[in-house]
């Protein structure tokens, strides 16, 4: 009881100045320091966990257990240490796996079309399509012109022979050129009107259409090492940008990039200098 | 278990691996697919399952030989008896290791046939024979050095310690062995820059050396026998607390009250080392392919290395709380005291270190000077500068600046889960303000920076070395009472193997996912469905459940083993006891 008494007055006290520094670190985190709120949350978060810590150094000691009742303990010890975790981690934000899948999507379809089995894959898809619409054009024959359509479709040999023609790639270089700089995910190194990396592992790109024409824009696609941009050219630096490029890219996506990349022409921001190297 | 039974499931495990081989070599083998968790998701579940065992398997051996060592020399029966007992644990769990190995390469060539026969195609020697060999003599070394434990002592303990040692280097063989083709499927070895492009060389002129001695393959070896050794370290203190709670008197629990501290000082002592062996082997990650750290970083994995750094927090409490509680029964703790220059270079790491590394990022060589210089002035200043502090005090400080450590190792850039999501309003990233220290100012973007994690985790580091420095001064100048640790010491042990289990599963994840939407980074697309990246949310539910499985195999491995041994011994005594008596 007496041992009761102390830990109730171990946390009374380190309760209180725990609530002290939660308020102490919110005030600075949010006057003077201009934290937005949810930097504001994890520092009052910090001061609960610090609290805790102080209350069980402090805490006296735990009657022994044994047997059943000590089992019983531990199974709940697992479950409550289970179900935090889980918390903890789903509390965190969680990045939307459709977004990536779209991504994946546009990158890998192509490489599948490449291989053989992706290539059969292609040829039954498009033959059941267009079975669907012959069978489709072979009903409508029916209700309009019924024995002769018959006729028609056994003069052909059961169908369309033909498929059709491939479609045009929708929009323009420029756009398809964007769309393989998200895919790629330059923007984790590089800034394009203001967003994109914030740690400047590579130079901002809003002006490289002026410093640099399509034709070298390419080669320092496909050869990273061809050229180096002014106050990127440590050592470390060098390798930053990877040379998998020509391996992972397809001409025509190369194309597209260097497309876009050289509307980029914004004189306004300091672009650093390309220099070339090799 | 019995002998019969566990040479089942050993042989059941290499009939797995070699039907998988005869399997991988027919033309056109077909994907089948896992009911309810996924293709994605059995092989996750059934490798990590298998990497856990193999990771008390490979890294318990290591301290208990060193265990055996020490209690031969010291002719300290505790080491001897604390080295058999993790023994009998890891026998028991080594024919786990073999089934779920097995069953792992199964469900791996059942759910992506195409990508286990090229793997095994490209890794031949590997899989059908180096592999399979070394897993045979460790079993062959891990059993005689089992059952000889008794017949090998007095003069002949030296061949017996010499087993042990074989054991070590075979298992350490096979670790390395099998991570080659873990770390190719990372960094899979490229021909000179700007030479033949990566597919090429691989499937022509790459010999099976130039496969195995990738970028990763270094690195990961180191990472995972550090691992391993904290892992083990861990489950010891798992079963010294289990132990613990079932002893009957004062002598067992005198014993493994010690059981327990020894397990989380082996813990305690490689996890020291961890951070820094898991960041060599992000550096060279990074290093084969830059688009790999942001991806990590501060892009789809960035909140998996937030929970990571929460984790590592409570790890380092977790551990410096056991000391505390480990401390506060030494009888004289109060008059041990130490010098406050100790206190002030404490306080100052995060700080002064995160400032340095900022200026001269790693590997300059003023990232190593200058840290040294600033140690040494205080511990100069500290033989000349007679003011101390208490241990209780000193105690408090460290495990302030563990919190202020872990705070600086989780500030992210934004609370996004990526940051090319970060909304332009600035509601959920650091502020591009500074503070003015006078003499210096901390700039509030820096504090998300790698110099800032380096800094933080230096100060978990340092601050547990001083705190078991103070634990072993207040050991040789105190008494302690073994058997008389707080109870809630032995949940704190608990606490300690569940999480590092937790953050392995967490870790191990993070590694296999850097592949992004390949197989084998950059060489092989994986075609399937499921190449996405998981959230994190999804992933916490398959870390618990995988740790939780390995914690009820663990834990009946424990009590069959141990509590089932000493009963034995029990019934066996109580019966010669009576029959000596009536003989007299």
């Amino acid at each position: 009881m007496a041992a009761q008494t102390t830990f109730f007055g171990v946390i009374v006290k380190r309760g209180f100045q725990g609530i002290v520094a939660a308020v102490v670190l919110w005030l600075a985190a949010r006057f003077l320091f201009h934290f937005p709120p949810v930097f504001q949350i994890m520092f009052v978060l910090y001061a609960f966990l610090g609290t805790s810590v102080f209350i069980l150094l402090d805490a006296p000691s735990l009657s022994p257990v044994s047997g059943f009742k000590a089992v019983v303990l531990l199974i709940g010890f697992y479950v409550v240490i289970s179900l935090v975790y889980i918390a903890g981690a789903s509390a965190l934000p969680q990045y939307d796996p459709m977004v990536e899948k779209g991504k994946i999507e546009k990158i890998v379809k192509p490489k599948l079309a490449a291989t053989e089995k992706g290539k059969i894959d292609e040829l039954l898809k498009r033959t059941e399509e267009l079975n669907t619409q012959s069978q489709a054009i072979l009903k409508r024959l029916e209700t309009l012109g019924g024995e002769e359509a018959k006729k028609i479709e056994a003069s052909v040999g059961g169908g369309p022979a033909a498929g059709a023609a491939p479609t045009a790639a929708g929009g323009n270089l420029v756009a398809l050129g964007k769309e393989q700089y998200d895919l790629q995910e330059c923007y984790n190194c590089h800034k394009i009107g203001g967003k994109g990396s914030v740690k400047k592992r590579g130079p901002m790109l809003d002006n490289i259409g002026t410093l640099m024409k399509p034709e070298e824009i390419k080669e320092k696609l496909l050869h990273p090492r061809a050229w180096m941009a002014e106050g990127f050219e440590k050592e470390y630096n060098k390798k930053l940008m990877p040379d998998k490029y020509k391996e992972l890219m397809s001409d025509q996506e190369i194309d597209e990039l260097v497309a876009y990349l050289s509307t980029l022409k914004d004189t306004s921001v300091p672009t650093p200098k390309p220099v070339k190297k090799q | 278990m019995k002998n019969w039974q566990r040479s089942l499931l050993i042989v059941a495990g290499l009939l797995f691996v070699g039907t998988a081989i005869a399997y991988a070599q027919l033309p056109e083998p077909r994907a089948h697919e896992f009911p309810y968790m996924g293709n994605r998701g059995a092989v996750w579940i059934v490798a990590q399952l298998h990497i856990l065992f193999a990771a008390f398997i490979l890294g318990a051996p290591i301290f208990i030989v060193v265990s055996e060592i020490l209690g031969w020399k010291n002719q300290d029966v505790r080491y001897e008896r604390l080295a058999k007992e993790v023994t009998k644990v890891t026998v028991i769990l080594y024919s786990m290791t073999a089934l779920t190995g097995g069953l792992f390469i199964f469900v791996l060539l059942a759910t992506y046939p195409q990508l286990t026969a090229w793997l095994i195609n490209h890794f031949f020697a590997v899989f059908a024979v180096m592999y399979p060999l070394l897993f045979i003599f460790e079993t062959i070394v891990l059993y005689l050095y089992w059952y000889t434990w008794d017949a090998l002592q007095g003069h002949k303990k030296l061949r017996h310690i010499a087993l042990g040692v074989l054991l070590n280097i075979i298992g350490l063989a096979t670790l390395i062995v099998i991570d080659g083709p873990t770390a190719f499927m990372n960094t899979p070895a490229k021909f000179a820059e700007g030479g033949m492009d990566l597919k090429t060389f691989i499937e022509t002129t790459a010999t099976l050396w130039d496969k195995m001695n990738n970028y990763s393959w270094w690195p990961l070896n180191i990472h995972r026998t550090v691992g391993n050794v904290v892992f083990g370290g861990f489950i010891t203190g798992l079963i010294g607390a289990y132990m613990y709670l079932a002893a009957k008197n004062d002598e067992d629990r005198a014993f493994y009250d010690w059981f327990g501290f020894v397990g989380n000082l082996i813990g305690v002592g490689a996890l020291l080392a961890l951070p820094f062996a898991g960041y060599l082997l992000a550096y060279e990650l990074c290093d084969y392919d830059a688009s790999i750290c942001p991806y990590m970083m501060a892009d789809q994995l960035s909140m998996f290395f937030e929970m990571q750094g929460a984790m590592v927090g409570l790890i380092f409490l977790a551990s410096n709380y056991y000391i505390w509680l480990s401390m506060k029964r030494i009888e004289g703790l109060e008059q041990i005291r130490m010098r406050t220059t100790t206190l002030v270079l404490m306080a100052s790491i995060p700080v002064v270190f995160m400032l340095i590394w900022t200026k001269f990022p790693i590997p300059d060589k003023f990232a190593l000077i200058i840290p040294t210089c600033w140690v040494t002035l205080f511990l100069i200043a500290g033989r000349f500068l007679k003011w101390t502090v208490g241990a209780q005090t000193l105690v408090k400080v460290a495990f302030l600046m563990v919190i202020i450590g872990n705070a600086i190792w989780m500030t992210p850039h934004a609370f996004v889960a990526t940051q090319a999501l970060a909304p332009d309003d600035g509601s959920l990233s650091l502020p591009h303000g500074e503070l003015s220290l006078g003499f210096v100012t901390i700039s509030w973007g820096d504090l998300a920076l790698m110099p800032a994690k380096n800094a933080a985790a230096f100060t978990l580091v340092f601050v547990t070395v001083v705190n078991y420095i103070l634990y072993n001064r207040a050991l040789r100048q105190g008494r302690i009472a073994w058997g008389k640790i707080d109870f809630v010491a032995q949940f704190v042990l608990v606490f300690l193997a569940f999480s590092a289990i937790w953050t392995m599963t967490l870790m191990g994840a993070v590694r296999e996912l850097t592949r992004k939407y390949f197989h084998v980074f950059n060489l092989q697309y994986d075609f399937t469905p499921e190449s996405f990246t998981p959230t994190l949310a999804y992933s916490s539910w398959v870390f618990t459940g995988v740790t939780l499985t390995f914690y009820i195999v663990v834990s009946f491995a424990i009590i069959l083993t141990l509590r089932t041994g000493k009963e034995k011994a029990h019934a066996e005594a109580s019966k010669a006891v009576p029959a000596v008596a009536g003989a007299e």
